[in-house]
C-alpha cells in the first residue's frame, strides 16, 4: 500500500461485510467482539472522537452508574464486572476494567470526563479503529447490499449495525416549543447566573439541570403533568435518582425553587425578552402563567434512525425505537442490527414490570456480545466453542453462575446461563443467552439459569428446563441473605429437576 | 416516525378500555404504562411462569394458545394478563404474537392501584370479563 | 324472621365480594338489600330472564343450571347474578334452591351506582369474575 494511502483515515468508503455506525459504548463494544471473531468490518462515526453521549452528557454531576474502586473481588476477575458498570468488556487484561483506573477515589460514580476517557482508553488498548467525522446521511438497498451514504461517500455492506444512541431531542408539538432550547443545548452553568429558569420535565434530565443550576439561577420552576417518580420511593433505580433531588429541599425552604404538576398549554415570547409559559395545573385544572428568562425542555429523546423506516424498519413508541428480535435484529428488515442503548427496545420478560439494564452500559455491553455472536453464527458461519460439561458438575456450575455471574446480575430475568442436554453430544455450555429466546424457542433439550427479583424485592435464581420440542418450564429456587445460592436445598432441588433431563445424556 | 405524545393519546382514546377517560386522564395512563414492541412468534404471557404483566394492544395481533392449540385471537384494543395478576397465579395459557405487536405494559404489582385510580377503566374491564364469562359458559 | 339493616350489614361483611369496602358503601348496601327465602326446588332466577340484580347467599345452598345440567353449586357467602348487572344481558343460567336458602337481593341500579363509587367493590367483583372465567373456560382463561 502506498504511503499516501496509509496516511488516510481508516475505513474509506467501499464494500465491507459489516458496517458499524457509532463510536459510543455500543459501537465500540460491538467492534471489539467483531474484531475478536475476526469479522472484517468498518466503524464510522459522525463524532470527531470516541465516547458517544458521554462526550456531552451529563452536563452536571457524575454518572448514575457505579464503579467501585474497592470491591470484594479483584479487578482482573470476570466477577468484578458486577461492581463496575462503566467499563467495556474485553478478554485482554490491559483493556479490562479501565474505569476504576481513571477515577480519583473520591466517588464510586465517574464524572463525565472520566467516562469519556475510559472509552477513549478502551479504543486504544483494545486496538480498535474508527473513521471519525464521517456522518451517516441516508440508506438504501441495492441488490443484496445495504448502501449507507455518508459525508465521505458510500459504504456497502450485507450487515449494518446501528449504535446511534437515543439522544436526538424530543420536543412536544405544543405551541412555542420551537422557541426554546432542549436539554442537549444546555450551556455552561455560569451563563445562567441570575436568570429565572423554567425547566419542562421532571425526570432525571430535568432534575439534573435543576440541581446543577441551583446556585446560579435566580429562580427555577420545574413543571410536568405528573408528580416526579423518585428512586427512593420506588426502591429501585427507576425514577429520579437521590443525587438529583436537592431542588425539593430548596422548594421546602422557600428558596426560589417551584416544582409544579402542570401541563404546558403554550409558550410565547414575553415583551422585553424572556418567555411567558401558560400552564394548566394538574391538581385542579386552574390556569397558571409563569415568566422566565430561559426555558429548557428536558422532555426526552428520540432515536435518530434517519431514513431507516423508509427502508421498512418498523419503529414504535414516542422514542421511535426500532422493533427488534431478541438478538437486536430489526424485526422487519433482516440484516439490520442495533447496539448500545437502542437495545432497551427489547423488553425481555420484564417480570413484575422490572426492566432490564439494556439502556445502560452495563447491560448493553452484554447485549452487544449476544448480538455479535448471533451475527457471527447466522451470517458468517462462525460457531463459538461449546465446551463439554460433566453431568456431575452441572448443578454446581449452574448455582455458581447464579451466585456470581455479572451478566445474570446486571441483566436480571433477561440473560441466562444455558447448557444444552443432547443425548448424543453430551452436556454443552451454550454461554450467556437471552432468556426470552431460550424459553420460547423450540430447540434441543437444555437448561438455563437466571437471577430474578420478585415484587417483594426477593432476589433468587430461576431455572428453566426445556425438553426437546417443548417450551421451557420455570422453577424458582430459594434466595439467600448473602446472595449465595449454592445451598444444600438448592442443590437438592436442582439435582432432582435435572435428573430426568440429564439421565439420557451421560456418554 | 416516532409517535408523538398527542398521537399516542389520540390512539388511547379510541380504545374501548379507555373510552370513558378525559384527555388529562389519558395522559396519565400514557405516563404510567410503558410502550413495548414484540416481533412475530414471541411469547408475551407464558403458561406456568411467574411475574406476569398487564398489556393493552395498540397494534398487531396475538393468539391465545393452550397446550399448543390456538383458542382465540386478540387485537388492537384488547387486553391480557390481568387474570393472572388478579388471581395471583401463573397464566394457564400462552399469549403468542402472530403479527408484529405494539403494546402498553403495566407491571403486575401496579395493576390494582391503577384500576383504583381509574374506576371507569375497571368498569370497562368488568364488562369485558363478563363477556368472556358468557362466552366461556356457552 | 326479618333482618334489620344491621343484621344485613353483618351478613354482607362476611361475604368475600364485599370485603374491604367503605363503611358508607356497606351502609347503603344493607339499607337497600332485600331479604328473600326460597324452599328447596324453588327457582331464584331463570335462564333467559331479564336480570334485575345480584344475589348473595346468606344460608343454604343453590344449584346453577344451564338447561337441565347442573354446572355449579353455591352456598353461604357466595354470589350469583352479577353478569346481568354488569352487561344487562338476559340471565345465562337458572338458579334453583338445593335446600332451604335465604338470600339478599341487590338491585342492579343500586349495585351499579356503588360499583362506580367504590373501587374496592369493583376490584372484588373483577377478582370474583376472573376466578369464574378461569374455572368455567380453561380454554379462554389466562
Amino acid at each position: 500500500m502506498a504511503v499516501a494511502e496509509l496516511a488516510e483515515r481508516p475505513f474509506p468508503p467501499g464494500d465491507y461485510p459489516v458496517v458499524v455506525v457509532g463510536s459510543g459504548p455500543g459501537g465500540l463494544q460491538t467492534s471489539y467482539f467483531l474484531k475478536r471473531l475476526g469479522i472484517e468490518h468498518a466503524v464510522i462515526s459522525a463524532d470527531p472522537a470516541p465516547g458517544g453521549m458521554f462526550r456531552r452528557f451529563p452536563f452536571f454531576q457524575r454518572l448514575l452508574s457505579w464503579t467501585k474502586p474497592y470491591a470484594p473481588v479483584a479487578r482482573e476477575d470476570r466477577w468484578y464486572q458486577w461492581y463496575d458498570w462503566n467499563s467495556l468488556l474485553a478478554d485482554e487484561p490491559e483493556a479490562r476494567a479501565i474505569m476504576p483506573t481513571l477515577m480519583d477515589g473520591t466517588s464510586s460514580f465517574p464524572s463525565r470526563p472520566e467516562m469519556e476517557a475510559n472509552l477513549a482508553a478502551f479504543v486504544e488498548r483494545a486496538g480498535l479503529t474508527v473513521r471519525y467525522d464521517c456522518r451517516w446521511e441516508s440508506t438504501r438497498r441495492d441488490d443484496e447490499r445495504f448502501v449507507l451514504a455518508t459525508s465521505d461517500g458510500e459504504y456497502r455492506c450485507q450487515t449494518a449495525i446501528f449504535a446511534v444512541g437515543v439522544a436526538e431531542p424530543y420536543l412536544p408539538d405544543t405551541p412555542g416549543f420551537d422557541l426554546v432550547s432542549h436539554y442537549v443545548e444546555t450551556r455552561p452553568a455560569e451563563t445562567y447566573a441570575g436568570k429565572r429558569l423554567f425547566i419542562v420535565g421532571k425526570e432525571n434530565s430535568g432534575f439534573e439541570l435543576a440541581t446543577g443550576l441551583l446556585q446560579w439561577a435566580q429562580r427555577i420552576v420545574l413543571a410536568s403533568p405528573r408528580p416526579a417518580k423518585l428512586s427512593v420511593n420506588t426502591h429501585s433505580l427507576l425514577g429520579v435518582r437521590a443525587r438529583y433531588v436537592l431542588p425539593f429541599e430548596d422548594q421546602n425552604l422557600g428558596g426560589g425553587v417551584f416544582i409544579l404538576n402542570a401541563s404546558i398549554e403554550r409558550i410565547e415570547r414575553a415583551a422585553g425578552g424572556g418567555f411567558r409559559i401558560h400552564c394548566i395545573r394538574s391538581e385542579n385544572g386552574a390556569e397558571l402563567s409563569v415568566e422566565a428568562d430561559e426555558v429548557i425542555a428536558a422532555t426526552g429523546f428520540k432515536c435518530p434512525l434517519l431514513d431507516l423506516p423508509d427502508l421498512g424498519v418498523a419503529v414504535f413508541g414516542r422514542s421511535g425505537l426500532p422493533a427488534m428480535t431478541n438478538y437486536y435484529e430489526s424485526a422487519t428488515v433482516p440484516g439490520i442490527y442495533f447496539a448500545g442503548t437502542i437495545g432497551q427496545g427489547v423488553s425481555g420478560m420484564k417480570k413484575y414490570g422490572l426492566p432490564a439494564n439494556s439502556g445502560a452500559v452495563h447491560g448493553a455491553r452484554y447485549n452487544a456480545r449476544t448480538m455479535v455472536y448471533h451475527v457471527a453464527r447466522t451470517h458468517f458461519g462462525i460457531e463459538l466453542p461449546r465446551p463439554e460439561v460433566k453431568p456431575d458438575a452441572l448443578v454446581d456450575l449452574l448455582l455458581s453462575e447464579a451466585t456470581r455471574a455479572p451478566e445474570l446480575w446486571n441483566q436480571k430475568s433477561y440473560l441466562a446461563r444455558a447448557f444444552s442436554l443432547d443425548a448424543g453430544a453430551g452436556i454443552r455450555d451454550e454461554g450467556v443467552v437471552p432468556l426470552a429466546q431460550f424459553v420460547d424457542e423450540e430447540g434441543p433439550a437444555g437448561v438455563a439459569i437466571a437471577v430474578e427479583t420478585d415484587d417483594l424485592g426477593d432476589i433468587h435464581p430461576a431455572v428453566y428446563v426445556r425438553e426437546t420440542g417443548r417450551p421451557a418450564v420455570e422453577t424458582l429456587l430459594a434466595s439467600n441473605p448473602l446472595h449465595d445460592f449454592r445451598s444444600v436445598e438448592n442443590r437438592a432441588q436442582l439435582s432432582s429437576l435435572l435428573a430426568g433431563a440429564t439421565a439420557g445424556v451421560v456418554r | 416516525m416516532a409517535m408523538t405524545q398527542q398521537e399516542l393519546v389520540d390512539m388511547l382514546s379510541s380504545l374501548t378500555l379507555f373510552a370513558d377517560l378525559t384527555r388529562p386522564q389519558l395522559e396519565q395512563v400514557a405516563h404510567k404504562m410503558t410502550e413495548e414492541s414484540f416481533p412475530v412468534g414471541q411469547r408475551i404471557l407464558r403458561q406456568g411462569f411467574t411475574g406476569t404483566g398487564f398489556y393493552v394492544i395498540l397494534d398487531g395481533e396475538v393468539a391465545v394458545r393452550i397446550d399448543g392449540r390456538d383458542v382465540a385471537r386478540l387485537a388492537k384494543g384488547d387486553f391480557f394478563g390481568e387474570m393472572s395478576i388478579l388471581l395471583g397465579e401463573p397464566p394457564v395459557a400462552d399469549i403468542v404474537t402472530t403479527r408484529q405487536l405494539n403494546v402498553l405494559h403495566l407491571g403486575g404489582p401496579e395493576l390494582e392501584g391503577f384500576l383504583r385510580d381509574h374506576p371507569t377503566v375497571m368498569f370497562r374491564m368488568l364488562k369485558a370479563l363478563a363477556m368472556r364469562l358468557r362466552n366461556a359458559s356457552r | 324472621m326479618a333482618l334489620t339493616t344491621q343484621d344485613k350489614a353483618a351478613a354482607l361483611a362476611g361475604v368475600p365480594l364485599f370485603a374491604g369496602i367503605s363503611a358508607e358503601s356497606m351502609e347503603r348496601l344493607a339499607a337497600v338489600a332485600g331479604e328473600q327465602e326460597f324452599a328447596p326446588g324453588q327457582f331464584i332466577v331463570r335462564q333467559g330472564q331479564v336480570g334485575t340484580g345480584l344475589y348473595v347467599i346468606l344460608s343454604g345452598s343453590v344449584k346453577v343450571l344451564r338447561g337441565s345440567d347442573v354446572v355449579a353449586r353455591l352456598s353461604k357467602g357466595e354470589f350469583f347474578g352479577e353478569l346481568s348487572v354488569i352487561d344487562q344481558q338476559p340471565r345465562n343460567a337458572s338458579v334453583e334452591a338445593a335446600e332451604s336458602a335465604t338470600v339478599l337481593a341487590l338491585a342492579s341500579w343500586d349495585l351499579l351506582a356503588l360499583l362506580e363509587s367504590d373501587p374496592k367493590l369493583s376490584l372484588n367483583m373483577i377478582k370474583g369474575l376472573v376466578m369464574r372465567v378461569r374455572q368455567a373456560g380453561e380454554k379462554l382463561g389466562h
